[in-house]
């Protein structure tokens, strides 16, 4: 474990390393055409594996996700290699996974790498739904096979639909997961379909497989009771917990950049009860450039005695991502 | 050895008036039994909208409990309404499986929601009765059960029993689809699971009935009562493709267990079967056992799963 006493965490501050990946600039598996989404770190001895989920077209011109990867030197300075296999296949027919795997959460459990995948499965009233599925590789992450064709984490009595962004890390014995839940789909504009709310939420398990929901949010609103939150990232630095997540207005979101997605800031010192802080989040959207419209998808990650932040930029991560480091 | 002796159809949905919610279909009979009256719920649907597609609700009609053939009531309202906009019981509630803890009435019943790749999922919701059995307050806009690890599709079904103190739920379990002349067809099959209160289920995620048909025959509507001694369970089976409106549609199945775990089919033990001609000469299926006043009837459903009603069955004679 690295000593991280010399980070001042109450008042964080990110140096941005800019964009590093666009996935326009390259060939992509699968027929991928852009989007680098939700990038998620893999840390190996002599380089860095960073998964993200990128889009293909279906014949209906429909959208499918799917997961790839690309690997880096640890400086970030060099690209090694870019996934040109399939990562984990979608769904057959039916499944809870047939259009789309975003975000794809890696963890190491003893030799094995479990990912947490969520799921996407479109709908006929309302634009989608998703659960959380568990996928295992032994290979050192180039390929992942699925527990079973359904998902580990999905609705329930008090959390309807749309299961997802499922973040997952083990302290002592126990697995945590963070995720999100839809609690409604609302109206906004007549004629226009649906948006949805969603929140975060935590379960707990002993084997990674059984999960325990928590059943309660555990982030308090800082806009209004329909506060988008999504893709919580937790990292342990000294003895506090700390989370980023993103968050929005839950209407006029893609365009309109006062309403768009920033990145949250909450911590905890015992995993259970967490101090929403955005004022100490310590990074923001920038006056121009690839991420001047919006900030999402954190991914906060230590490698060789840095923490980083990955993240995507504007229109949802569909130029790519970008890096931060955490100032000492 | 069963043997049952047919009574003839019940109830018939087209015969309603004033119910612009039961125009069609009554679906899934199950009972509750009181002092005077005998409370059969069952699923209907409205008049299809204008792309042909249905909606489903659960109500209940009360016959006379000393003369069953003899309605004395039908519901004015559905049971439970549709869930909103996103939920997973948006477009349906069939079918509905009621039974009594302590003063309340507990409904378990399938959510039905729309797919774009298939034509819809189910799961399993949950509500309850302070008025026996009137009306029902879902526990919540989401589902009490819905696909996992090994229930990876449709979860349909339910059929809630108390047996020994302790909750048995056989269930439907969707275990693929598959394309077929342009539809997405479900192949579905018969699956157990417990609980200690109604609401913490564990479910072994395993089929419990052999097939007979073939390796994609479809089991529903797993309906197990206790008679002399041993566990009886009727269900119904149909082929997985082609089954609309001809002699690969729904039967009824039989199987016996003596300790609620291991099942043993015997079909031929069945002793009821599609009758020659008339409302249930080409089909029957969702088949529910009870007991009132010291006889075994069983409720099912004819031609097309209930399209123009349910017919009631007395046992006859039984046999080990």
């Amino acid at each position: 474990m690295w000593n991280f006493d010399f980070y001042k965490t109450n008042n964080m501050k990110w140096i941005k390393l800019g964009q590093i990946f666009d996935p326009t600039e390259h060939t992509l598996p699968n027929g991928c055409f852009g989007f680098a989404q939700s990038p998620q770190t893999l840390v190996f001895d002599d380089f860095v594996r960073v998964y993200f989920s990128t889009r293909a077209r279906d014949d209906n011109g429909k959208y499918l996700s799917h997961v790839a990867f690309v690997d880096f030197d640890k400086k970030f300075q060099k690209i090694i290699k870019i996934s040109d296999k399939v990562v984990i296949p979608l769904g057959d027919l039916g499944c809870f996974d047939e259009h789309g795997i975003f975000p794809f959460n890696v963890v190491r459990s003893e030799r094995r790498i479990l990912a947490y995948t969520t799921g996407w499965n479109r709908r006929a009233s309302v634009s989608t739904d998703a659960s959380i599925g568990l996928a295992i590789s032994d290979d050192n992450g180039l390929t992942f096979k699925k527990v079973g064709a359904g998902p580990v984490l999905s609705a329930s009595l008090h959390e309807p639909f749309l299961v997802g962004d499922a973040f997952v890390r083990i302290f002592g014995d126990t697995y945590h997961m963070w995720y999100i839940h839809g609690t409604r789909w609302v109206t906004h504009t007549v004629g226009e379909p649906p948006d949805r709310i969603y929140k975060i939420a935590h379960a707990t398990s002993a084997d990674g497989i059984s999960w325990q929901k928590e059943g309660r949010q555990i982030i308090g609103d800082r806009l209004n009771d329909e506060e988008c939150q999504a893709l919580p990232t937790v990292i342990q630095i000294a003895n506090r917990y700390h989370m980023f997540f993103c968050y929005r207005q839950s209407s006029d979101f893609r365009k309109n950049r006062s309403r768009s997605y920033r990145i949250g800031y909450a911590f905890s010192d015992d995993l259970v009860n967490w101090t929403r802080d955005d004022a100490n989040v310590g990074i923001d959207v920038s006056e121009e450039g690839w991420d001047s419209d919006m900030q999402c998808y954190p991914h906060a990650f230590e490698m060789d005695g840095e923490i980083y932040l990955m993240y995507n930029g504007n229109e949802f991560g569909r130029f790519g991502f970008g890096l931060a480091k955490l100032e000492k | 050895m069963f043997k049952w002796e047919k009574l003839g159809r019940i109830f018939i949905p087209q015969d309603v008036p004033d119910r612009e919610w039961l125009k069609e279909f009554a679906q899934a009979p199950a009972t509750l039994v009181f002092d005077d009256f005998v409370r059969v719920y069952f699923s209907c649907r409205p008049s299809p909208d204008e792309n042909g597609q249905y909606v489903s609700y659960s109500s209940y009609v009360d016959f006379d409990r000393h003369d069953l053939t003899k309605t004395v009531n039908i519901a004015h309202a559905p049971i439970l309404e549709l869930g909103g906009v996103g939920t997973f019981d948006e477009f349906g509630t069939y079918p509905v499986s009621v039974i009594r803890r302590g003063a309340d009435v507990m409904a378990y019943y399938g959510g039905w929601t729309r797919c774009e790749s298939i034509p819809f999922t189910v799961s399993i919701g949950v509500a309850v009765s302070h008025d026996d059995g009137a009306t029902f307050t879902k526990l919540g806009d989401g589902p009490l059960l819905t696909c996992d690890i090994n229930d990876p599709f449709v979860l349909s079904g339910p059929k809630v029993r108390i047996f020994g103190g302790k909750w048995y739920l056989w269930y439907v379990a969707g275990t693929k689809w598959q394309r077929y002349e342009g539809r997405s067809e479900a192949v579905y099959k018969i699956r157990m699971a417990t609980s200690n209160d109604g609401l913490n289920w564990v479910r072994s995620g395993e089929n419990i009935i052999e097939d007979k048909l073939e390796i994609d025959e479809c089991q529903a509507s797993p309906d197990v009562f206790f008679y002399e001694n041993r566990y009886h369970m009727f269900f119904c089976y149909k082929h997985s493709l082609n089954f609309r409106k001809n002699d690969r549609g729904y039967r009824i199945g039989y199987a016996v267990s003596d300790d609620l775990e291991n099942w043993v089919r015997d079909d031929s033990k069945v002793g009821i079967d599609i009758s020659d001609q008339g409302w249930d000469g080409q089909s029957i299926a969702y088949p529910h056992v009870f007991e009132v006043d010291g006889q075994t009837y069983m409720l099912y459903l004819g031609n097309e799963v209930g399209r123009y009603g349910f017919g009631l069955a007395r046992l006859e004679s039984y046999t080990n």
